[in-house]
């Protein structure tokens, strides 16, 4: 999938992905994707959780070799 | 209905340090609107010089390589991300004066008030949490 930016948040601990994701979301326009990889295994579930509380959308997910990789929408 | 989350820190260990600053940062950067009210102990994790060198609990100190490997940020890190995401402190005056302690000799950008601030902050918070 083609992102607009590029979030690199592997070896982080939580809440640091989420973090950086707000932060890195806050940066784009609407429509616009976000990639954000990490390697934290609770990010799976985080931002989920993260993109569900904040109404951006969590487009696909994929998990390859510990590295998570999602593509969020802003909203 | 924008989420509202008020935070009691009661206590002032590296682990308590932990609870309420991930749950408050994770707050923050999910759009909530978070506030945290330190009492007692928990205004050692406020305090300037205290909160860089917070302790462990007894027994629990071999943590501290695990704290590392995971790449945990450490605690005045958490509590400037938690300043820089609009996370409202708030020290306790009654606390501040039985103790002896000024707000110079906390981090900067933060609110002093009683009981009282808090609950006025709180009154219409949907999650409420004590540490």
């Amino acid at each position: 999938m083609n992102a607009d930016q590029v979030l690199d948040a592997k070896g982080l601990a939580c809440p640091m992905p989420i973090i950086r994701t707000k932060k890195a979301i806050e940066e784009l326009a609407s429509g616009q994707i976000l990639e954000v990889q990490t390697t934290d295994k609770g990010s799976q579930n985080d931002l989920t959780g993260w993109a569900n509380s904040t109404g951006h959308h969590l487009l696909e997910s994929a998990e390859d070799n510990g590295i998570y990789t999602f593509w969020i929408k802003k909203k | 209905m924008a989420t509202k989350v008020a935070i009691i820190a009661a206590n002032g260990g590296l682990f308590d340090a932990y609870k309420v600053f991930n749950i408050a940062t994770a707050a923050a950067a999910s759009d909530a609107e978070v506030g945290i009210f330190f009492t007692f102990e928990g205004l050692n994790l406020i305090h300037k010089q205290a909160h860089q060198q917070l302790p462990m609990p007894a027994g629990a100190e071999h943590f501290a390589e695990g704290f590392q490997k995971a790449n945990v940020p450490s605690i005045p890190e958490l509590v400037s991300m938690a300043q820089e995401l609009g996370v409202k402190i708030i020290a306790c005056q009654m606390t501040m004066d039985v103790m002896n302690l000024k707000e110079e000799d906390f981090i900067d950008g933060i609110e002093v008030g009683g009981a009282a601030t808090f609950i006025d902050f709180a009154k219409d918070a949907n999650i409420s949490l004590s540490f």
